[in-house]
């Protein structure tokens, strides 16, 4: 292939990487403090209408991104209500997150199936754009996707350095040190989920505000769940996750133009390939010893306190 | 010393749970430079005591004064707060971060973590104390002495006065113990004021200034240790009785033989012959890992005797083990009494139905209230406590469990009796009482005691075997006294001339 072929391919996979991306991180950060949240998918489409809905009555797409942010973190409360509040069972909470979440979303958003709304439109960065073949790739994008590029190192830094991040690893590793070292455990807890459904409800709008500006039904389609699985895969590390959520969006771009291109391959088989390279990825990331880096205490919940 | 404040006064502090009174009117002190032993029984109600110090547990009456102002340590924060601080018997520590991370986890500071400066701080204060561990190193890469120490260098990070040890020598070889407690003994050089729960009466001779016992939730005693002149004297007062760690053995004629083992090897096994008749006793010690676990394992139907003939109350292994059967056969008390031998998350009487659900069976369900009767009989026999069927295995003590255990086995009558390691980490009276349910149930069966005991096995045996590298070195009546005093060199594999 020429690189007049691959050079917006790759551009493209970063484009439909970074939706994955934010959710990703979203669910690390959360899985970090030790509640397993698989409602991502749930909190990820809720953002996405919040912001859609925000972003068309407003006409601002930046403040239907941030109230995005917010949906999610709102969708997730329920989780840390069910999880935390009443320790009820973390994997079922979470799919009862997905559920909800999906059914919410496609009833409140039938009047706007088709419509669209202000999105963001893409923005070469002056300068950075013009370096060869990186610059097209990198820094031809929408300004959602240059905010995603600090997220990663950001959290790592504040994962690694910080004295709030200690905390709120060692809740997820093991809630009675941090209970005997004085840490509110709990409040480690509700921080994660409620930071990692800011990040997951950012994903969404991704999808209605700069991968299309339109409304669709289903419009996460499965996103949600390629986030859970490339936790595993990043063995929850933010900058892990970037390699994982690019190879994603590089597959997914791959598929469409795959099928633009009009090959012989049936469209359902192309249409399978990112969720068969998840199962491939998780099978790969388990042959490696994972166990040494997942959260010790992930989706275990707290004793209750006497 | 006499006019000092103490660092701590408990007074009059009473606890319970349910019906069960776990600290009755207790009244101490905690002085600065003193290392105070608190000395009692499994279930004497020591760790309460410590947890309502720590914070963990809110007295139901009572005071607590610091220095000589009362206070309420509600939550561990307070306990933290006041000086405070306890070594758990389960460390507390983050195994995927490292020594300065523990250590700073929880201490409040500016957003940042600055590492060098942790590591320094860890470093220099471990040095005062004469204790070697690496800030830099992750916790699943330490010992467990290097743990403890973690441990306590977060006591002393937070400039804890009070430090609290939940038997800290459980987990740590000989030489680890004796580093510990020099470290104890600069803390208290240093003015700290220690408290060491423990049931080992050398070390608490050993290390203590002071020594409190307790007894059923109430001090008993406080004696100075240099006042205390043996072990016996502190056992006695610890148990409030002689004790007398000479069971009465009557000889019993031996009967039929009940388990034969003959050339077996393997599995680090080398050409095992042993034979055990009813009404004997038959004691294998030698060092751990000598041959003893693979041996039981054959014996009690857990691995294939292979090379070898394995021979159980007359029939041969494969059909002694295809026929079953809950009564009159083979009980396996085993070493790891909660996890072979019960379900932590069951309660007591799903854990005696786990091997006596022959006997309360019809058909293909359960009479569940026969069996509850006869449990709660077993209960009250055996003394265990809490004496509730509805407890989960895990809230009863090792001694109570262990005698749950065997309640449950003797239920079954067997004729023989496998029993591995029955007392380790009893106290002394829990001890004794497995004891005599042993020699008992001798009357009846024949019994192969694994231990590395030798005092267990003089008590209890009829004749001993040595084991060694895979082999029984020899074997003997207990009351041969020329080859009894050779044990120890058999035990390490010296050649007897």
């Amino acid at each position: 292939m020429e690189i007049a072929i691959i050079i917006p391919l790759l551009a493209a996979a970063v484009q439909s990487g970074t939706p994955i991306l934010y959710a990703t991180l979203g669910e690390i950060f959360t899985e970090k403090s030790g509640v397993l949240n698989l409602g991502v998918e749930g909190a990820m489409i809720i953002g996405a209408l919040a912001g859609f809905i925000v972003s068309r009555y407003t006409g601002s797409p930046a403040l239907g991104f941030l109230m995005a942010g917010f949906a999610g973190a709102l969708a997730t409360s329920i989780h840390g209500v069910v999880c935390l509040w009443f320790r009820g069972n973390q994997v079922v909470s979470g799919l009862a997150l997905t559920i909800l979440g999906a059914g919410l979303a496609n009833y409140l958003g039938t009047s706007y199936v088709g419509i669209s709304a202000p999105g963001f439109k893409t923005m070469a960065v002056p300068l950075l754009s013009s370096i060869p073949v990186l610059g097209p790739i990198f820094f031809n994008q929408d300004i959602l996707v240059y905010i995603s590029y600090f997220i990663p190192p950001a959290m790592y830094i504040f994962f690694t350095s910080s004295r709030f991040g200690l905390g709120l690893r060692a809740a997820g590793e093991y809630p009675a040190a941090a209970t005997a070292a004085g840490l509110n455990v709990a409040a480690y807890r509700w921080f994660g989920i409620m930071v990692g459904g800011f990040f997951m409800g950012l994903g969404g709008a991704y999808l209605s505000l700069a991968y299309t500006h339109l409304w669709t039904t289903n419009l996460t389609g499965g996103r949600g769940w390629i986030a859970v699985a490339l936790v595993i895969f990043a063995f929850w590390r933010p900058g892990r996750a970037v390699l994982g959520a690019y190879l994603f969006g590089g597959i997914m771009a791959l598929q469409l133009r795959l099928q633009a291109l009009g090959t012989q391959l049936p469209s359902s088989i192309l249409l399978m390939l990112p969720y068969a390279l998840t199962v491939f990825v998780l099978v790969i990331s388990s042959w490696r010893k994972k166990t040494s880096e997942e959260p010790a205490a992930l989706g275990v919940n707290l004793e209750p306190v006497d | 010393m006499e006019n000092q404040l103490p660092l701590i006064r408990l007074e009059n502090i009473s606890k319970s749970f349910g019906r069960v009174q776990a600290n009755k009117d207790v009244t101490l002190e905690i002085m600065k430079g003193e290392i105070l032993a608190l000395l009692g029984e499994n279930g004497a109600g020591k760790s309460t005591l410590m947890s309502i110090l720590a914070g963990q547990l809110v007295p139901d009456t009572g005071t607590i004064y610091l220095g000589n102002k009362p206070v309420q340590l509600t939550t561990t924060d307070k306990a933290i707060a006041a000086g405070i601080g306890m070594v758990y018997q389960h460390f507390k520590l983050v195994n995927a971060m490292t020594v300065a991370e523990n250590v700073f986890l929880g201490q409040k500071g500016g957003f940042w973590l600055n590492k060098q400066k942790m590591c320094r701080t860890v470093e220099q204060l471990a040095g005062q104390y004469g204790m070697t561990v690496d800030p830099r190193a992750r916790i699943h890469d330490l010992s467990m002495g290097e743990r403890q120490q973690v441990e306590i260098l977060k006591l002393l990070h937070r400039k804890s006065t009070v430090l609290i040890f939940d038997e800290p020598t459980a987990v740590l070889t000989p030489s680890e113990a004796d580093n510990l407690f020099d470290t104890m003994k600069i803390m208290v050089a240093k003015g700290k004021g220690i408290v060491f729960i423990s049931h080992k009466l050398e070390e608490v001779m050993a290390a203590a200034d002071n020594i409190a016992i307790l007894r059923r939730g109430e001090i008993v005693d406080r004696v100075a240790a240099a006042d205390v002149s043996s072990t016996a004297e502190l056992a006695e007062r610890m148990v409030g009785r002689e004790v007398l760690l000479q069971v009465d053995k009557r000889v019993v004629e031996p009967h039929q033989s009940v388990l034969k083992v003959e050339e077996l090897s393997g599995q680090q096994m080398k050409e095992i012959n042993l034979e055990v008749r009813q009404g004997e006793i038959l004691a294998l010690v030698g060092v751990a890992g000598n041959g003893q676990k693979p041996l039981v394992e054959a014996i009690c139907g857990l691995s294939k005797p292979l090379p070898g003939t394995v021979t159980l109350l007359g029939m041969e292994w494969r059909k002694f083990f295809k026929k079953g059967g809950w009564k009159n056969t083979l009980s396996y008390i085993p070493e790891d009494r909660q996890g072979l031998a019960t379900c932590q998350g069951l309660d007591l009487l799903d854990n005696f139905l786990l091997t006596t659900r022959g006997g309360f069976s019809r058909g293909p369900w359960l009479k569940r209230e026969e069996a509850r009767e006869k449990a709660n009989l077993l209960l009250e026999e055996f003394d265990i406590r809490p004496p509730d069927l509805t407890a989960f295995a895990w809230q009863l003590s090792g001694g109570n469990l262990q005698k749950m255990v065997l309640a449950r086995e003797f239920y079954r009558k067997p004729r023989l009796i496998v029993a591995e390691q029955p007392t380790q980490g009893l106290d002394i009276a829990a001890t004794e009482d497995v004891w005599n349910l042993l020699l008992q149930a001798r009357n009846r069966a024949g019994i192969l005691l694994v231990t590395g005991d030798l005092n267990e096995a003089f008590a209890l045996s009829d004749r001993i075997g040595v084991m060694y590298n895979g082999r029984i070195v020899d074997t003997f009546r207990t009351d041969n006294k020329e080859k009894v005093e050779q044990i120890p060199q058999m035990m390490a594999g010296l050649a007897i001339s």
